[in-house]
């Protein structure tokens, strides 16, 4: 998910590993099936903000690394 | 009028939601007002907890901190949820859930998990309005019908729905649980009642093209600090003024009745001074509390956060980090307590032991005298500028180092929501900069006027009659009436002076001034940096009291001249100057570096519940005030400046 681009839909795939971060992750809605879009990011790059859900999360890349997405065609 | 709560006549309810889902603002819909924070045994979190009668039945409602999901990362969330699971010692009988709308389907999953627990749930369903903006409008009673529970849509703002939702509180049975309706219904991503996204660019996505722009981001974002730091420094300044001018007031009242000695000198300088003291910090943060709630609740502090936090983590920091730091210059309590958002503990403890490093605004009266003592105004201005830049890079430099030993390791996180944008509820600042200033004086306020009282028993006694005597023979001698009007004062103040010179305070100063002479400060300057202790305000009044000025008022913008021609002008037993700019220079290096401040250390042991950290962060800086005091002397005299 860290290298999504603009413009384009995204479901998530899986999230990989049991820790906190990826209990939260899944809380805030990153669960298989869940559809990302990526909408900017901050200066220097990172942190990235994406809509999910409606919503808008901004993630570190090393968070949006953990998530694995499919491309959507729609 | 059922269930086995009326029999008790009280029934408890928790607020469960994630936090900005609009918790507190319902919380003073349900029960009119936010009656009282309590505090729950073994941890320092704060709820607010308030109380109303509905038909002869109390409802004991607690705001919870937000939570989002039956797993804590923090500590407020493993609070919410000691609450939750009745393990603080009092029993919840319904948990009232409140959903954002906004984001319905991380909502129901959360909701499906809390079904789970047994108990009963009520459902209020909050930014319905911030939904349909967003494109996405929801059919509540489709919703309530699917969930099987019972289910009020309040409106945050003007309160809609609340006296529904306060009646169904008290009513719905706390005995019977309804059963979840299947759970394929509610499982992870499963939402049939969210329609598809109908509205491609909202409001809040038009705002944010600006706000969040590489380059217009930034400049928003220096500007609303601006407009900060205006608050605290220009704003506050009046009613800083006002309670300055009440204190003397009070204090001449009161004083008017007493006889003139130790009592009087206990009022008016240890009780009255001393509460003062404390009551001074209110203006700037009431201020800047209550302009940190606009900007939290208008959604832009979450965009703060996204636009600084690479920049804040290559300094081992966070972007969560940026809200405490920038509070930290007007006082670096609010700033402490600023800390809870941070949900990773090393980043939090991280933030509190560098907070104290911003040169917070009382240290200006001391930076504003001695600059204006030894400095033309072009210097003054960016040297004044330069001891600010000073505490943010050790600020930098501590925390990247602290981030490498003692705070070593472990994944921070971010994973930060950016809420629509929404107009902030003028009440709640208000609740909320309340809260706020009755807890500074509780914690800090209260250390504050002991340490003052403290400063206040050192610095008068003992009081020998000699000295009494010799001046009182001096006066004898001045001639009677108008004319010796002005010698009389001067030695009233000489008289002043001659106390504190043999007073306790000045023998602990003359006993710690060796450890200073490195630095080149004198006696004088070591016990005016000792008598910080309470309040850096107490640090120009005391030089005030030893230059035999009498009264000297610490001001941020005007610096007393008399003080500024004694710095310049004060010579030691050996007939030379005691003072020259590169010593003041050392002075200010160690005020804008130390931490001696009682409140900013209560502050610091109150949040992270030890002793730990406020000795730690009381030691380093210290040592870090000390060197660099030392090294601008003695890299100073080695370079051939000063006198």
């Amino acid at each position: 998910m860290s290298t999504a681009v603009v413009g384009v839909r995204y479901a998530v795939v899986a999230v990989a590993g049991d820790d906190d971060l990826a209990r939260r992750l899944t809380a805030h809605g990153l669960w298989p099936g869940a559809v990302v879009e990526r909408l900017r990011h901050a200066p220097f790059g990172d942190p990235v903000l994406f809509r999910l859900h409606g919503f808008r999360l901004a993630l570190r890349r090393t968070e949006a690394e953990r998530v694995t997405v499919v491309e959507v065609v729609s | 009028m059922t269930g086995n709560a009326t029999a008790a006549g009280v029934r408890r309810v928790a607020l469960v939601g994630r936090a900005n889902a609009g918790k507190t603002s319902l919380l003073m819909h349900l029960t009119g007002s936010l009656q009282r924070p309590v505090n729950f045994p073994g941890s320092s979190v704060e709820c607010v907890e308030s109380r109303v009668v509905v038909d002869g039945l109390e409802l004991v409602v607690t705001d919870l901190p937000g939570i989002a999901s039956l797993q804590a990362t923090s500590r407020d969330e493993q609070l919410a949820l000691d609450v939750v699971h009745g393990r603080t010692g009092e029993h919840q009988d319904v948990l009232c859930v409140v959903v954002d709308a906004s984001r319905l389907p991380v909502e129901l999953a959360f909701l499906h998990s809390l079904r789970r627990l047994g108990l009963q749930l009520v459902v209020a369903l909050t930014k319905v309005d911030v939904a349909a903006a967003e494109g996405f409008p929801i059919d509540a009673a489709r919703l309530q019908q699917a969930l099987g529970l019972p289910l009020v849509v309040v409106h945050g703002v003007r309160g809609a729905g609340v006296d529904e939702l306060r009646r169904l509180l008290a009513t719905v049975p706390t005995d019977v649980v309804p059963a979840a309706p299947g759970d394929a219904a509610l499982a992870p991503g499963a939402a049939p009642i969210l329609p598809a996204r109908t509205v491609r660019s909202s409001r809040t996505d038009r705002l944010d093209r600006v706000l969040l722009h590489p380059f217009t981001g930034p400049v928003v974002l220096l500007l609303v600090v601006l407009v900060m730091f205006q608050l605290v420094f220009a704003v506050a300044e009046p009613f800083i003024g006002w309670i300055e001018d009440g204190q003397g007031l009070v204090s001449a009242f009161v004083g008017g009745f007493l006889p003139d000695g130790a009592v009087r000198s206990f009022v008016v300088d240890g009780v009255i001074n001393g509460v003062g003291s404390s009551l001074v910090f209110v203006p700037q943060i009431a201020l800047l509390i209550a302009f940190v709630t606009i900007v939290e609740a208008t959604g832009y502090m979450a965009r703060a956060v996204f636009l600084l936090d690479r920049l804040l983590r290559g300094f081992g920091l966070s972007g969560k980090s940026f809200v405490p730091l920038a509070s930290s210059f007007a006082c670096a309590i609010p700033g402490i307590l600023a800390s809870r958002i941070l949900g990773d503990e090393r980043d939090r403890l991280a933030t509190i032991a560098v907070a104290p490093l911003m040169s917070c605004s009382a240290r200006m009266p001391v930076y504003v005298v001695l600059l204006a003592a030894f400095f033309p105004p072009a210097q003054a201005g960016l040297l004044l500028f330069l001891l600010y830049l000073l505490g943010i890079v050790v600020a930098v430099l501590v925390a990247l180092v602290l981030r490498k030993t003692a705070l070593r390791g472990g994944d921070s996180m971010l994973l930060l929501e950016l809420p629509a944008y929404q107009r902030p509820r003028f009440r709640l600042v208000l609740a909320h900069t309340w809260f706020a200033v009755k807890g500074f004086l509780r914690t800090a306020g209260s250390v504050i006027l002991v340490a003052t009282m403290v400063v206040w028993a050192l610095g008068y006694f003992p009081r020998p009659a000699a000295i009494h005597e010799r001046f009182e023979g001096l006066r004898a001698a001045a001639p009677a009436g108008e004319a010796g009007l002005a010698q009389r004062a001067q030695l009233d103040a000489d008289e002043a002076a001659a106390y504190l010179e043999q007073s306790w305070l000045a023998g602990l100063g003359k006993t710690v001034q060796p450890v200073f002479a490195p630095a080149g400060f004198d006696w004088r300057m070591t016990v005016g940096v000792l008598a910080a202790f309470p309040a850096r305000e107490l640090v120009v009044p005391t030089l005030g009291t030893l230059y035999s000025l009498g009264e000297v008022e610490a001001s941020a913008d005007e610096p007393d001249v008399r003080l500024t021609e004694a710095l310049r002008t004060a010579k030691g037993p050996d007939g030379r100057p005691t003072l020259d700019w590169l010593t003041a220079l050392a002075v200010m290096v160690f005020v804008a570096l130390c931490s001696q401040c009682v409140g900013t250390l209560a502050a610091i042991r109150r949040e992270t519940n030890s002793w730990r950290w406020p000795l730690f962060t009381f030691g380093y800086m210290t040592a870090l005030a000390w060197l660099g005091a030392v090294a601008v002397q003695q890299i100073g005299r080695a370079l051939g400046y000063g006198a």
